[in-house]
C-alpha cells in the first residue's frame, strides 16, 4: 500500500509537469495551429537564466519571475521574428523553424553554460526533512509545489480565456484568424502574447521541474518532459486546457505504475510503454479526449 | 466629401489581377448595390476593400486613405460581412463581443448587444450556444450583428443571401434596409439575387470581367432591358 502511495504520489508530480508543458502547447497550438518543437528548449534556456541568476546570488523567486520575463519575451519574438514571416508563405515551414529552434537554443544553452550538470535551486523546500506524511508515503514539499502551480495556473489561464478582453481575442483568432481580423481584432498582436504566453509557461514548468528531475538541469533534461508533454496534450486533443492536463497526469502516472508493477518494462521501457498506451487510445478517440472534431468540407 | 471613394482599384491573387481598376462611390448614408455574374470580381472588390488582399489604387475613407490592416479598416468604421458568414465557433454572445474589438465602451457595447438581440431574437434565445450549432439564416443574422457591433459607416455585405431560404432573405434585406434608414449606416452590397438586392438600393454598379460595364440610379436600371435580361431574369 505504502508502495502504491508513492508510485502514485511520484506519477503525480512528474503528470503536473507534463501538464504544465502541455498547457504551453496548447496555447501555442489554439493561436498557430502548429505543435511548438521547441517549447521543451525553451523551457531549458529560461531556466538555465534562472539558474545563471542564481548563482549571481539572486534569490530563487527573483530568478525565477526573470525566467518567466525572459520566457514570455522570447517565446514572443520567435513568434514576431521568425514564424510570422514563413508562416504567411507556408505552414510547414513553421514546423521547420520550430525544429530548428530545438537544436539551436539546446546549442545556445551549452555554448553559454556548457554541458555540465547545474543544480537549479528549488522555491519550495525540499530538505530531507520538509515532508508530509500521505498513508505512509512522503509528499515533499517541492512536489507540493508543482502541484500548486498547476492549480494555480489552469485558474489563471481559465479565467484569462473566459474572463478578459484578450483571452476572447485569443479565442477568436484561434477559430477563425481572418474572421477575428474582420471582426477588428489585432491578429498579430494576439499571436505575439500566445506565444509569450506559452514561453513563460513552459519557463515556470522547467523551474520547477529541474529541482525534481533525475538529471537535474542539463542540456537533455527536457528531452524527454518535452515527448511525455506533448503526447499529454495530443491526448487531450491539443486545443483544450483540460486535456493537456488530464492527459499529462495520465501519463504521468501511467509511467509510475508500469514501470513499479510490471517488472520487465522497469526504468528502461518506461517511457515507451506509456506512450504505446496514449496510441492505442488515440486509435479509438483520433481527436483525443477533449479536442474538437474538425470538420473539412471539400 | 464622399465616404469611400474608389479610383482605379486594382487587385487579385497571387500576381493574377481579378479587378483591372474600378471606381465607385459610396455616399453618406447610400446604399450601393453591385451586381455581376460569377467570376466578374465582385468577392475580390469586397476582400480588396476589407483588407484581406492587397490593393493598388487610391481608396479614401472620408478623404483619408483607406487602412492596409483589416483591423485598420473597421477602426475606419468598414466592417465586412463576408460571403459564408465567417461567424466564429465560440458562443453567439462572445462572436458579438468579438465584434465589439475596436470599441472601449463598455456600457455601449452592453447596450448594443442587448439592441442586436432584440432586432434578431434569434441571437437572444441562442445566446450561450455555439456559433456552428445555428442554421444558416441565423448565422448570417449573426454576422450582420457582429459586423454592426463595431459601430460601422459602411458596411460591406457580400452575398448576403446565399445559401438562405427566400423568406430569410426577404427578413434579412428589410433588416438591413431600416438599419439604413435609423442609423444612417451606408451599405455596399454585393449580390447575386439583384431583385430585393435593387428594392433598397439608390445606386447600382455593374461589374463585368474585373471592370465596371455600368452604373447609375437604380430607377435607371430597371428599365434598362439588358441588365433585366442578364440579372433580372424578366
Amino acid at each position: 500500500m505504502e508502495l502504491f502511495v508513492e508510485r502514485l504520489l511520484a506519477g503525480l508530480t512528474n503528470g503536473s509537469v507534463y501538464a504544465l508543458l502541455a498547457l504551453a502547447l496548447v496555447v501555442v497550438y489554439r493561436a498557430t495551429g502548429t505543435l511548438n518543437f521547441a517549447q521543451g528548449e525553451l523551457a531549458l534556456f529560461t531556466t538555465f537564466v534562472a539558474w545563471w541568476l542564481t548563482t549571481l546570488d539572486a534569490p530563487v523567486w527573483i530568478a525565477i519571475v526573470a525566467a518567466l520575463i525572459v520566457g514570455f519575451v522570447l517565446g514572443a519574438a520567435i513568434e514576431r521574428l521568425l514564424i510570422r514571416p514563413v508562416q504567411r508563405k507556408n505552414d510547414m515551414a513553421v514546423l521547420i523553424v520550430a525544429l530548428g529552434l530545438f537544436t539551436g537554443l539546446n546549442s545556445l544553452a551549452g555554448l553559454l553554460w556548457n554541458s555540465e550538470t547545474k543544480i537549479m535551486p528549488s522555491p519550495f523546500p525540499n530538505g530531507l526533512e520538509d515532508y508530509v506524511s500521505v498513508g505512509g508515503a512522503r509528499l515533499y514539499g517541492d512536489a507540493l509545489g508543482v502541484w500548486g502551480a498547476l492549480i494555480v495556473l489552469v485558474v489563471l489561464m481559465t479565467l484569462l480565456f473566459r474572463r478578459t478582453r484578450i483571452g476572447l481575442h485569443m479565442r477568436a483568432v484561434a477559430a477563425n484568424p481572418e474572421s477575428a481580423a474582420l471582426a477588428g481584432v489585432r491578429t498579430s498582436r494576439i499571436l505575439m502574447i500566445g506565444w509569450g504566453l506559452s514561453g513563460a509557461i513552459g519557463a515556470l514548468a522547467g523551474v520547477l521541474v529541474t529541482p525534481l528531475a533525475p538529471e537535474q538541469l542539463g542540456l537533455t533534461t527536457m528531452f524527454h518532459i518535452f515527448i511525455a508533454a506533448s503526447a499529454a496534450a495530443l491526448f487531450g486533443g491539443l486545443d483544450s486546457l483540460q486535456g493537456a492536463v488530464v492527459g499529462g497526469i495520465t501519463i504521468g502516472v501511467l509511467e509510475a505504475m508500469l514501470s513499479g508493477y510490471v517488472s520487465f518494462i522497469g526504468g528502461e521501457l518506461q517511457q515507451t510503454s506509456a506512450l504505446l498506451i496514449i496510441v492505442a487510445i488515440l486509435f479509438i478517440r483520433p481527436n483525443g479526449l477533449f479536442g474538437t472534431a474538425r470538420t473539412v468540407r471539400v | 466629401m464622399s465616404l469611400l471613394e474608389v479610383t482605379d482599384l486594382t487587385a487579385g491573387y497571387g500576381g493574377r489581377d481579378v479587378l483591372h481598376g474600378i471606381s465607385m462611390t459610396v455616399e453618406k448614408g447610400d446604399v450601393v448595390v453591385v451586381l455581376g455574374a460569377n467570376g466578374a470580381g465582385k468577392t475580390t472588390t469586397m476582400r480588396a476593400l476589407a483588407g484581406l488582399i492587397g490593393r493598388r489604387g487610391s481608396v479614401t475613407v472620408d478623404g483619408r486613405p483607406l487602412g492596409r490592416r483589416p483591423d485598420e479598416i473597421v477602426r475606419q468604421g468598414i466592417s465586412l460581412v463576408p460571403q459564408g458568414r465567417g461567424t466564429l465557433d465560440i458562443s453567439v454572445l462572445d462572436n458579438l463581443r468579438v465584434g465589439a474589438a475596436v470599441r472601449k465602451d463598455q456600457k455601449g457595447i452592453a447596450a448594443d448587444i442587448d439592441r442586436w438581440c432584440e432586432v434578431f431574437p434569434v441571437l437572444a434565445r441562442r445566446a450561450h450556444q455555439k456559433a456552428g450549432t445555428l442554421s444558416g439564416g441565423e448565422q448570417q443574422m449573426l454576422a450582420v450583428a457582429r459586423a454592426l457591433m463595431s459601430r460601422p459607416t459602411l458596411l460591406l455585405c457580400d452575398e448576403p443571401s446565399l445559401g438562405l431560404a427566400p423568406i430569410v432573405v426577404q427578413e434579412l434585406f428589410a433588416t438591413l434596409a431600416e438599419i439604413n434608414r435609423t442609423d444612417g449606416t451606408a451599405l455596399l452590397i454585393v449580390e447575386q439575387n439583384a431583385e430585393l438586392a435593387m428594392d433598397i438600393a439608390n445606386t447600382v454598379y455593374l461589374l463585368e470581367v474585373g471592370t465596371i460595364a455600368a452604373e447609375g440610379p437604380v430607377e435607371r436600371f430597371r428599365e434598362d432591358d439588358t441588365v433585366r435580361g442578364a440579372y433580372l431574369g424578366y
